[in-house]
């Protein structure tokens, strides 16, 4: 009996899954790669990574060229297939992914990676704390 | 691939997804490459993607036009969705009004304005539709433009007069304008 295949050898298994974790927010795209357990982090990308402006750094473009490189960096390190966790700033912020969510994960795809389970796991308060503002409102 | 999403939407607008003879929601599942269950009786909805699907965002893009006919849009605007840069928001009314019904019904006169004049300068304006419905304000358009409408609807909730917040709308027209020149040249 070979041993290798009952304890499951990392190095042994063809088909390595990780996760992408997305944070899309109106002011950049950050997409970390980890194994599976979310633990160890394989890479880490983000829009002010590959643009120079501020401004730029939410766009779908950004988005989509930090996504190739992520790709290229998993590929490189055995990586077949992920699965997806889409998250926007949540709490008292916006609670719908920005620009670059779709944009990164169609260019994940693109680069020749299999995409397993997509998950949106942005954190909703069950009644967290209070909006910013004060009660007369954010004054300009 | 088991990527399978679940939804709810309020009973009387099962009618709209589903269309008449099962005509609308044919369209969202051919476009989209989905199926989608309906359970009319309450309103669950489950979509699961279809077997040739390639679009790996296509559950999502389905469940987001869903979600905006469930909020009011008719067919037609929901469907703009289906565009890649168009993106579908909602703003709850009970964050900004709390929770009387009395301040709800005002509030959402107020968005609409008489006669709807109100969401329509919304709509000419900057390109935004607008839904009033229920407990909540949904938006679809341009993700760059959604946010000033966003804060357009934000500024009437919290009070602002009608007269500030079309000076505000005409001021970032013309800012776009301006910007969309500048890439052109």
């Amino acid at each position: 009996m070979n041993y290798s295949t009952v304890i499951g050898d990392p190095m042994a298994e063809k088909d390595r899954w990780g996760v992408a974790n997305i944070y899309s927010s109106f002011n950049n795209t950050i997409i970390t790669i980890t194994d599976i357990t979310g633990a160890e982090t394989i890479t880490q990308w983000s829009g002010g990574k590959v643009v120079r402006a501020d401004r730029q750094e939410a766009s779908p473009f950004a988005a989509m060229e930090a996504a190739t490189r992520a790709a290229e960096d998993a590929k490189e390190k055995g990586i077949v297939g992920l699965h997806i966790k889409v998250r926007a700033p949540g709490g008292n912020g916006p609670r719908t992914p920005g620009p670059g969510a779709q944009a990164s994960i169609r260019a994940l795809a693109r680069a020749g990676i299999k995409i397993g389970k997509i998950e949106d796991v942005t954190p909703i308060p069950h009644d967290g704390t209070g909006r910013p503002g004060g009660k007369r409102g954010r004054r300009v | 691939m088991p990527n399978t999403e679940y939804l709810k939407i309020p009973k009387e607008r099962v009618g709209v997804v589903i269309g008449k003879e099962g005509k609308v929601k044919q369209n969202i599942e051919n476009a989209t490459k989905t199926k989608i269950y309906i359970e009319s009786e309450t309103g669950n909805i489950s979509i699961f993607p279809a077997e040739d699907m390639e679009d790996p965002l296509s559950v999502w893009k389905a469940r987001n036009i869903i979600r905006a006919m469930g909020r009011g849009f008719n067919p037609e605007v929901a469907f703009k969705l289906l565009n890649d840069e168009y993106v579908f928001d909602i703003i709850r009314l009970p964050d900004f009004v709390g929770k009387s019904k009395k301040a709800i019904i005002r509030q959402k006169g107020r968005i609409i304005g008489r006669e709807g004049r109100t969401r329509e300068i919304i709509k000419d304006m900057i390109d935004v539709d607008v839904s009033v419905y229920g407990k909540t304000v949904s938006l679809i358009g341009d993700i760059e433009r959604i946010l000033v409408a966003k804060e357009a609807v934000e500024m009437i909730l919290n009070g602002i007069r009608h007269k500030s917040v079309y000076a505000f709308l005409e001021k970032k027209k013309q800012e776009m304008k301006r910007k969309e020149f500048q890439k052109i040249v």
